[in-house]
This record gives C-alpha cells, structure tokens and sequence, in this order.
C-alpha cells in the first residue's frame, strides 16, 4: 500500500515529516525513536486521529486501518465485553483471550484490571478484527517480560496469518530486533533512515541512527 | 455503604432537629416575660411561652380615633380592565388585540356587587375575630339583574389583587360561592398595588380589586378601565375598612395619646422612634405617605427618606412580614385592621 | 422549631387539600422540568466535550454565563414575553404550569451541559482515539460515551432536581403562585413568610427538604448499582 507523503505542524513547531511510502503485506514495520520523535505523532496521523498539514488522504480510502493507542480506554463493562466492541465473533474472542492469557478475566470488570491486563484486553479487542493496516503504539509498554513476549509471538503469527501491515510503534530497541521486517528511525520528527532491519539496526549509515544505536545501547 | 450513610444522615438530621427545639424554647421564655400584655381575653389561652406575639397597643381600641379619623378610611374598589386599553409591551410599542375576559369579569363585580356577596364580605371575620373586617359602603353601587353562567371561552377569570385584600382570607372565603353557583373559576394573583395594577396593565387581568384611590384614578385616567353596563363609573368602590396605628405596648411617643392621628406620626418622627413602612407603593404604603408632616417630605422615594434611616425603615414586604418586623424591633407600624386581628389572633404568626 | 416540626407533622397528617395540592404541582413541575433538561442537556454536554470546533470555547462561556443566570431574570424575561401585551400573549402560557416548566428547563439545562462537558473533556479524547482505532462509527461513540458517563447522569439529574425543586424566583413570576394551581412549595412558603406565619413556612421547608432527601437517596442507590 501506499502512503502519500505529509507533514504535521503542532503550534508552529514541524513535528512531524513523512516521505512518500510503499508498505508491503505482511510485513511488520517498528517505528523506532527518541520520546518526542514523532513516533506517536506519525501512529495517529496514519490512523487518522490527526488530521496532516496537506489535509488530504495519505491512505488509499479502501484501506482499513486499525489502532491501538498509548493508553487505551477500559469501558465500563467487564473484559469480554470490551473485547467484542471490536467485532462480536465469538470463536475469535475465545482464541483471541486465550492466546493472550486473560480468558479467566472475561467476567471481571475491565475497570478493575492491572496495567498488564487492560493492555492485552486493548491489545485482543483491536485484534478482533482483521485490518488492512494495524497499528500499535507500544503495546507491550505495561507488560511484564514473559506477556511481552507472548504478545510479539502473537503479533507475528497474526502479521503472517492475516496478510496485514503491521505498524509497530516501540521504544524497546530490543522488540524492533526481534520483531521487525523493516524498520523506520524517526530523530526530531524527520524520518532520518529507513530499510531492512538487519540494516538499520545493526549496519546504520546516518550518524543519528549510530548516535541512537549507541546511546540506547545492546 | 452508602445507603447506611444516607440512612444515618437523615437520623443525624432529625435528631439535630430534635434536640435543637430543645434549646430554643429556654431563651424566648425569658423575652416575652417583659413585654407580655394581653390585650384580649382570648389570647391569654392561646399564647404558649415560646412565641412572642402580643405587644402591639393597638392605637385604634381608643374608640374616639377609630371613628373620627377619616384619614385611616382604607376603601376598597374593583374596576374592570379595557380590552380597548392602550396596552404598550416591553419596548412600549402599542399592542393589539389583548385578550380579557370581559364578560367573566362583568359577571365577578356584578356578584361583588350583589346583596349576596355584600353580606358575606361584612359577615367574614366576625365570629372569629370578635370584630368586623370589612365594612360595606353605604352608597357603594348595587347589582341586582342575573348573571350569566360560566362558558367554555368565559370560565376563567383572572383577578389581580393586592396581599393585604388576599392575606385577609376574605376572598377565600367569598369567592367559592360565586364559582359554585356560576361555574367560573377564577384565578388570583395577590401582589403588592404597584405590581398588581401592572399585571393589569400588562393584559394579565381581567379585573382588579385593589385599595388606592390615587393609583385608581390613574388606571382609570389612562384609559385601562371601562364601565359596566348599568354602572355610572370605572372605579366601583364597594368595601371599606380602617388602617390602625400599631405600636409596642410602652408606647415611647405616646401615640395613644395623640390628638389625631397625624398627630402621633409626628409624635414617633420627631422622637424617632422606630417605624417600619411597607415600602412597596401599595395601598397601605401610599396611605402611610400622607400621614407624615408634610415637612419632613417622605415620599415613595427612597431618596425623600435617606435622611431617617435610623429609624423609618422601609421594608418592602408583605403585610404580615412587616407585623413581624415591627414585633422584632419594637416599632410603629401602619397596617390594616383585618391583617392585624389575623396576626395577632394566631398568637403573632398567621 | 419544634413548633415547626409539630406543624409540618400535623398537616401531613391531616392530608391538607390545599398541600396536596401543592405537592402534586411541585412534583410534576420539578420531575417534568429537571427530565427534560437533562434529556436536551446531556447529548449536548457531551457533544460539546468530546468536539473539538472553531468557535467551542465562545459556546462553552456563553454556556457558563447561563449558568449563572438569576432565576428572577429568568422569570421576568418570560413574563415579558408571554404577557398579555408580549409576543406570545395570545398563546396563554402565562400562570401555568407549563410556563414554569419552560423558565425552569432554561435555567437548568446550561447546568447540566456544563456538568456533562466538564466530565467528558477528561474522558473524551482517550475514549474517541480507541473507538476510532477500533473503526466504530461516530455514533456508536456517542453512544459508548454516553455509557460512560452513566454515573455522572445520574448525578447530574440529582443536581438538576435539586436546583428545580429550591427554585422561586422565576416559579414565582410566571407562574404567580395561584392557589390550586401553580402554587408549589417554594412559592407557598414565601407567601406564608410574607404573612409573617413563619413557623409554617418551616414546615414547608422541613417537608420540602425531606421530599430532596428522599430523591437524594434513591438515586444514590441507583447509583451504587450503576457502579457494581
């Protein structure tokens, strides 16, 4: 698919500058950078939460796309409730909760989750459905080690499964390298490298990237 | 949880309630213990220790003021409003086509006016209160044909009166009659003259019972009353009573004493002792206007009194509330007869 | 105030026509008016607060300028306007129930707009960009919003029935107080004040605060269970 270029201009300041794009299915992209990047900024445009400078479509309209942001909001209702506002399929919600470890919370009130949970249960509901374009904004931010990990085994049997493009917004360079297909280096909203991870992450060619590499370490 | 809580509140209220009444009653029976007067067989049995009511010396008991005194003549008139009238709105555009209820008011004053009515409004009070609250006029116009019974469009009839004429419960004794045996309903606004005459004025009365000569005149004057068929004038004056001078038992300006009665608002004004005035424009108030020497120039501004404020102190209330300010603070008061024999008949409250 | 209590028990007890009569005209002026203003005020409360439009923030001062509208303004302005001599004249609302009604939902409604917004603006934006990034419809938003917002509703109908039922000063203008007919508790006991029978414009006031508490609680408890 592909994605026009944009810009997003936050109180005079560019906060964000995008390059014309080609996404390929079922391929998982992580979207790496330092805080106030762009990182999010670029998750939510895409998404269409925020409208771009260019006010246009930077997606083909037939395409759909799927978010989960940052934090995520538990309805009062309990857990398999929230889960089925994403779709009412019963049989992919039980897979779904299973897979993600939280079939023995459907009954409980989803307000009373820990962090962990209320972000598997926001993780299943948006996973309800299959999207063209999923994105992620750090989904795993509040989970533990071994649900992180049972998340990205998820993600990618899911990415290869469904033929989707998935947009993996991460602050763990450690996910990018486990994850990642491609990935896209984002330093002071501009999109300073991009390409293969084994590329980006191990053989950079722009300083910044070197800078990052170093900085946020092995 | 939260309904034990809101269970315990309403206890803890109640309870407060409760025990508060306790206290109260200690402190009021040591104040009245000073001012007690009886003034009527009747009270003395009535009067529990905690409500202070009866202090008033009633200047109108001295028999000679109560007859003498025309200046105390507080006549009551009804006059039918004018669909012909020039009603203006807010903005004081001229307004067509305001609905009143002619033929329900015709039918109202026509019974007013009947020998009916008349006996009922001089027999209203009187067993209560011992004494008469209302006076027919001698030459007060009289209503003899039929009137007509109530129709759909006619039914209801909207009367703008003034508190103390509603306060007095005479309407509300008389009138039932006239709805049940003519099947109109009528609806009463009581407010001060001012306001009363204003909703008039406004297209939301079909007629007006109200008690100020000079305020009449000027309705009439500018064209929002009419006559009725058979009836000489506008202004159809029918009952009258007397305004009475009221004050605390002491009686510091020795208005009891007084000549008449101008003489004993000058008496209180040059003493400065307390008054409390209505200060609403009614009929009252505008009565307690004329009565001052003319030199000190009170008027119904608030300017022409700036200068006597410790002690003429206008309120701008209802009647009843004004009897209770003249009860806290202990001062002279103008009020009508009926409004004072209902308050302190029911021990100072009515 | 024992003497108050005693009366507002004896006339309780002795079934007074007339404050029956009363009562029935409060209840169904201040359910009927505090209903429909949240009916009207809540969609656009949280309109206003999950929106994000040129021009939002002059609604929302407008809005809370409303808030503080005197009830005896209110009352005069409809006076004004549905006299015998005002442009609605000819419809005779004045001193009716209905007329009260009116003047009391334009006192109520900015309230609970601005009860709604207030709440939904913390909520707003995070429930919107989830809804989104589930592809809900922009309705089913509203909707999932409205849900959210369900104990606050209910706490904002009891702040709406409260200001109802304690409101004189525009009751009082429009609708005059007539006896038997639009007379409620708060006009009743301002005419008994003004005849100077304050121990029973008490006892009204007992019964009147024992009629909110009761709401009070009741709503409570809906509430409670709402929150289970």
């Amino acid at each position: 698919m592909k994605i026009n270029a944009f810009s997003k201009t936050y109180e005079g300041r560019k906060v964000l500058d995008m390059p014309e794009m080609e996404l390929t299915s079922g391929k998982i992209y992580a979207v790496i950078g330092a805080n106030g990047s762009g990182k999010s900024t670029l998750a939510k445009c895409l998404a269409g939460i925020l409208t771009t400078d260019q006010k246009q479509q930077i997606l083909s309209p037939d395409i759909s796309v799927g978010y989960m942001p940052q934090k995520s909001y538990a309805f009062r209702m309990n857990v398999e409730k929230n889960i089925f506002l994403g779709s009412k399929d019963l049989i992919r919600a039980k897979k779904l909760m299973k897979d993600l470890q939280i079939e023995h919370l459907a009954k409980k009130s989803a307000a009373k989750l820990s962090g962990g949970e209320t972000a598997r249960m926001a993780l299943g509901r948006v996973l309800m459905k299959t999207f063209d374009l999923l994105i992620l904004d750090e989904p795993t931010a509040a989970m533990d080690m071994e649900t992180t990990s049972l998340t990205e085994n998820l993600l990618m049997e899911y990415c290869r499964e469904t033929g989707c493009v998935l947009l993996l917004v991460t602050h763990s360079l450690q996910q990018a390298r486990r994850v990642a297909d491609e990935v896209f280096f984002y330093y002071k909203g501009k999109l300073v490298e991009s390409g293969k991870k084994e590329h980006v992450l191990y053989s950079p060619e722009m300083e910044e990237t070197q800078k990052f590499l170093k900085f946020y370490g092995e | 949880m939260k309904k034990r809580l809101a269970v315990l509140l309403a206890m803890a209220m109640m309870a407060s309630v409760f025990s508060g009444c306790g206290k109260k009653e200690e402190a009021p029976a040591e104040a009245p213990a000073v001012e007690t007067e009886a003034p009527a067989e009747e009270e003395k049995t009535e009067v529990p220790a905690e409500e202070p009511a009866k202090e008033e010396a009633v200047v109108v008991n001295t028999v000679i003021l109560k007859e003498a005194d025309d200046k105390m003549l507080n006549t009551y008139s009804v006059l039918a409003v004018d669909p012909e009238a020039p009603f203006v709105d807010a903005d004081g555009k001229a307004v067509e086509g305001v609905a009143v209820n002619t033929a329900g008011a015709d039918a109202l004053i026509q019974w007013l006016l009947s020998e009916e009515a008349k006996t009922l409004a001089a027999e209203y009070g009187k067993e209560e209160y011992n004494d008469t609250l209302f006076y027919v006029k001698e030459d007060a116009p009289a209503f003899e044909g039929e009137i007509a019974k109530a129709t759909e469009e006619t039914k209801t009839i909207r009367l703008s009166t003034t508190t103390s004429v509603n306060d007095s419960g005479l309407l509300g004794a008389i009138l039932p009659v006239f709805e049940g045996e003519y099947g109109y309903t009528v609806e009463i606004q009581s407010a001060g003259t001012g306001k009363a005459i204003a909703a008039a004025k406004n297209g939301n009365a079909d007629l007006i019972l109200v008690h100020s000569k000079s305020q009449e005149e000027a309705f009439v004057a500018e064209g929002f009353a009419r006559v009725l068929e058979g009836f000489e004038s506008e202004r159809l004056s029918f009952l009258y009573n007397y305004y009475v001078l009221c004050g605390p038992t002491e009686d510091p300006a020795g208005a009891a004493s007084a000549a008449t009665v101008m003489d004993a608002f000058k008496a209180i004004a040059d003493g400065k002792h307390v008054f409390i005035s209505r200060g609403d424009n009614s009929g009252t108030h505008t009565k307690e206007i004329s009565l001052w020497p003319e030199e000190l120039g009170i008027t119904v501004e608030p300017e022409s009194f700036a200068d006597y404020t410790e002690w003429y102190t206008s309120a701008n209330t209802g009647m009843g509330a004004c009897l209770m300010m003249a009860e806290e603070m202990e001062g002279y008061i103008l009020t009508d007869k009926a409004t004072f024999l209902t308050f302190v008949a029911n021990n100072g409250v009515m | 105030m024992q003497s108050a209590l005693a009366k507002a028990v004896a006339l309780i007890l002795s079934a007074d026509a007339e404050l029956c009569n009363i009562l029935s005209v409060t209840a169904k002026m201040s359910i009927s008016s505090s209903l429909i203003a949240l009916i009207l005020g809540v969609p656009i409360g949280i309109w206003l607060g999950s929106s994000r439009f040129r021009g939002q923030s002059i609604l929302l001062i407008i809005n809370r300028t409303l808030m503080g509208m005197p009830p005896v303004v209110c009352g005069l302005i409809f006076y004004m306007l549905f006299s015998g001599v005002g442009p609605f004249g000819k419809w005779k609302w004045l001193f009716s129930v209905r007329i009260m009604i009116l003047a009391q939902v334009v006192l109520i409604l900015p309230i609970v707009v601005g009860n709604m917004e207030t709440y939904v603006t913390g909520i707003a934006q995070t429930v919107k960009e989830t809804a989104k990034g589930l592809g809900l419809s922009g309705w089913k938003t509203f909707f999932l919003l409205m849900n959210e917002c369900v104990y606050q509703i209910c706490s904002t109908y009891l702040l709406a029935f409260a200001r109802s039922i304690a409101e004189v000063g525009a009751v009082s203008m429009v609708g005059g107080a007539i006896a038997w007919k639009t007379n409620v508790m708060t006009t009743a006991i301002m005419q008994y004040t003004n005849r100077g029978n304050f121990s029973l414009g008490i006892a009204l006031g007992l019964i009147l605060m024992t009629i909110s508490l009761v709401v009070n609680i009741l709503i409570s408890v809906m509430q409670r269970r709402i929150n289970r």
